[in-house]
C-alpha cells in the first residue's frame, strides 16, 4: 500500500468507513465532581460496542461548577445507538440504574435540538405519586423523592443524527510501543468537544472483520491485523510490526470524528516510531456500507498544517 | 405590516363599558388605516366602530410582527388583548377588566394599572405590568377549572384578591405585595411575592410552588416544614425567577424554609421563605 511518510511514520493510503448513528448528550451534576463521576463511569459503563451492549458511551468531559444547570459540578457523557428506540431504551436503563441511584445526582438534557425522547418521563414513576412535575421555562424538571432528598431530572433529552465507527489503527513493533502511541492519540481526542472513544481507556485491541467461519458469531478476529497470523494469512502488517491498537471514535458529526482523527494522527506523528506507533492505519469494508469517508492522508496534511 | 398606534380620544372611565376583544395586533395590523378605523368593537350591547373612539395613525409600514400600541385612560375599556396568540401590544395608561385574558401567545406591556381578572386563564406569551392590578389576576373565570396555565406574568406594582387563584402552569412573579387569598386552590405552576402576602395565602392549595420575600404570617396549620436538601431545584427556580430581574436576580444560593400543603387537599404544594 503506497503510504505518505510523516516524521518516519508511515500513514497508509486508506480510510476509515463510518456510519450513521443516534446521539444524545447528559449533564450529570452532584453535590461534588467525584459524586457526579461515579454515576457517570457507572452509566457508560458495559457500553464499548453496540454490538452486545446496546450502546456505544463514553465521557466527553468535565463540567465547572458554572457550566451546569444547577450550578454544582457535573459531567456530560455522549451515548450512542443504532437507532433512537434503541437509544431511548438503554437512556431509561442505565440512567434509572445508574443515576437515580446515584447519592446526590440530578441528570438534565445536554443537547437542544433534536428529537426528544424519555429522560425523567418515565422514571418519574418510581415517584409512586409523590413525583412532582415543574415547567420553568419551556422546560419540564421532575422531583422524586429519595432517601437523600429529591432526585431531580428533566423530561426529555433531544437525539440528533451522528456518526460512530471512526477509527484509527496504530501499528507498532511492540506492547509498551503501541500502548504508548494510543494513550497518546486517545489523549489529544479527549480535548475535543463532541467526541467519545468507547473502548476500554479509549482503546480496542480485538479489532474486528464483519463474519465469521462460525454461523453463530457475526463478527470474529481480524486476521490481517492480527501478527501471530503474519505467516498464515493474507496479511496487512509487515515483519517490523508486532503490536496493533485500534482507536474507535464516535462523533456528533463527520466534522467532529475528522477533528479528532486529525489530532490522533498528528499526536502519533509527533510521539515518532521509536517510542510509538511506525505506521498508522484505519478500517474499512471497501467504502460500500458507511457513508462517512475519513481520508488517512487528508487528515494527516490537515494535521500537519494545523 | 402595518405598526399601528391607537389613540383614545375621551376618557373612558366613566358610563357603558367598551369591549375590545378581537383587537388584536394579528388581527388589525394587516389592515388599511380605514379597515382599522372602521372595525367593529362593542359597548354594551350597541356596536361601534374603533374610529368613533379612537384616532388610528400608522407607526410604520414594514414591522416584521404585529405592533399594536393604544393609548389613554383605558379604565373603562374591557378585555383588551382577549385571547391574543402572536405579536406585540403595548398599552400606555391604565386597562379595565380582562385585560390579556386567555392570551396565549405574544407580548402584552402595559405601563398603566390593570383591573380584575387580568391574565385570567393566560396559556402562553409574556405579559409585563408595571403598575397594580385588580382582584383574580391570573385566576380562572368564574365556573371554569383552571387558571392561568402558562406563559409568563410580571406585576411590577401591588395585585388584589385572589392572585393566581386556581393556577395550573406558567410563572407569575409579583414585585408589590398580594391581596388576600393569594395562590388559593392553587392546582401547580410558579407563583413568587416580593412584597407582603394578606391572610389565607395558598387556601386549598393542591402542587406548585409560592415564594414569599415580604412580610407574612406563619405557615396556616395544614402546612407542614420539610428539612430536606433540595438545593438542586432552589438553583433552578433561582435561575428561571432571575429573568424577571430586580430583587428576584439577586435570591440567596442557600435553599429557603419549606412547608408542604395544603394538607387538608392534596398536600404536595409548597411555601418557600426565607427568615
Amino acid at each position: 500500500m503506497p503510504g505518505m511518510q510523516l516524521n518516519g511514520v508511515t500513514i497508509d493510503d486508506t480510510f476509515a468507513e463510518a456510519f450513521p448513528m443516534k446521539a444524545t448528550r447528559l449533564i450529570i451534576t452532584a453535590h461534588t465532581a467525584q459524586w457526579a463521576e461515579h454515576a457517570a463511569l457507572s452509566l457508560t459503563g458495559f457500553a464499548t460496542s453496540v454490538i452486545a451492549c446496546g450502546c456505544e458511551a463514553g465521557i466527553e468531559r468535565r463540567l465547572n461548577a458554572d457550566e451546569t444547570p444547577d450550578g454544582r459540578p457535573g459531567i456530560s457523557v455522549l451515548i450512542f445507538s443504532m437507532s433512537g428506540k434503541e437509544l431511548a431504551k438503554q437512556v431509561e436503563r442505565r440512567v434509572g440504574q445508574c443515576v437515580l441511584t446515584c447519592p446526590t445526582t440530578a441528570v438534565f438534557a445536554g443537547l437542544d435540538d433534536g428529537e426528544p425522547i424519555a429522560l425523567g418521563r418515565n422514571l418519574r414513576f418510581f415517584g409512586d405519586g409523590w413525583q412532582m412535575s415543574k415547567v420553568l421555562g419551556n422546560r419540564r424538571f421532575w422531583r422524586i423523592p429519595v432517601m437523600d432528598g429529591e432526585f431531580v431530572c428533566e423530561e426529555t433529552t433531544a437525539v440528533v443524527k451522528c456518526v460512530g465507527g471512526g477509527n484509527l489503527l496504530l501499528l507498532a513493533g511492540g506492547t509498551d510501543s503501541a500502548l504508548r502511541a494510543a494513550e497518546t492519540a486517545v489523549a489529544a481526542m479527549r480535548r475535543l468537544p463532541n467526541v467519545i472513544m468507547p473502548f476500554p481507556g479509549g482503546v480496542v485491541r480485538s479489532g474486528s472483520k464483519i463474519g465469521s467461519k462460525y454461523s453463530a458469531m457475526s463478527p470474529s478476529t481480524n486476521e490481517a491485523f492480527a501478527p501471530s497470523l503474519t505467516p498464515l494469512t493474507r496479511t496487512a502488517l509487515t515483519d517490523d510490526i508486532h503490536c496493533v491498537m485500534e482507536i474507535v471514535i464516535d462523533g456528533l458529526s463527520d466534522g467532529d470524528v475528522a477533528a479528532a482523527m486529525r489530532d490522533g494522527i498528528a499526536s502519533v506523528v509527533e510521539l515518532g516510531p521509536q517510542r510509538g506507533a511506525l505506521r498508522i492505519s484505519a478500517g474499512n469494508y471497501g467504502g460500500k456500507l458507511g457513508p462517512f469517508h475519513f481520508h488517512l492522508h487528508r487528515l494527516a496534511s490537515a494535521g500537519v498544517s494545523g | 405590516m402595518n405598526a399601528l398606534r391607537l389613540r383614545l380620544r375621551e376618557p373612558s372611565g366613566k358610563g357603558i363599558r367598551v369591549d375590545l376583544r378581537g383587537v388584536t395586533p394579528a388581527a388589525l395590523c394587516p389592515l388599511s388605516e380605514d379597515a382599522v378605523a372602521s372595525f367593529e368593537i362593542a359597548r354594551g350591547n350597541r356596536q361601534l366602530a374603533l374610529g368613533d373612539l379612537f384616532d388610528v395613525l400608522v407607526d410604520g409600514r414594514d414591522a416584521a410582527s404585529p405592533t399594536l400600541i393604544l393609548e389613554g385612560d383605558l379604565r373603562g375599556i374591557d378585555r383588551i388583548g382577549w385571547r391574543m396568540a402572536e405579536g406585540t401590544l403595548r398599552l400606555v395608561g391604565d386597562a379595565g377588566d380582562y385585560l390579556g385574558c386567555g392570551m396565549t401567545g405574544g407580548e402584552l406591556i402595559v405601563s398603566g394599572n390593570a383591573g380584575d381578572f387580568t391574565a385570567a386563564e393566560m396559556s402562553g406569551g409574556q405579559m409585563l405590568i408595571d403598575g397594580d392590578c385588580g382582584d383574580f389576576a391570573a385566576a380562572s373565570l368564574p365556573g371554569s377549572i383552571d387558571g392561568m396555565r402558562g406563559g409568563s406574568l410580571v406585576i411590577k406594582g401591588n395585585a388584589g384578591a385572589r392572585l393566581a387563584d386556581r393556577m395550573r402552569r406558567g410563572t407569575l412573579v409579583l414585585f408589590g405585595n398580594a391581596g388576600d387569598y393569594a395562590a388559593s386552590r392553587m392546582v401547580a405552576g410558579t407563583l413568587a411575592i416580593a412584597g407582603a402576602c394578606g391572610e389565607h395565602l395558598a387556601y386549598g392549595m393542591r402542587r406548585g410552588t409560592v415564594l414569599c420575600l415580604g412580610e407574612h404570617r406563619e405557615a396556616s396549620s395544614t402546612f407542614a416544614a420539610t428539612h430536606h436538601d433540595f438545593r438542586v431545584y432552589w438553583s433552578l427556580l433561582r435561575r428561571h425567577l432571575a429573568l424577571a430581574g430586580g430583587v428576584f436576580a439577586q435570591l440567596p444560593a442557600t435553599a429557603p424554609h419549606r412547608f408542604v400543603g395544603d394538607i387538608a387537599v392534596d398536600g404536595k404544594g409548597e411555601l418557600l421563605w426565607f427568615d
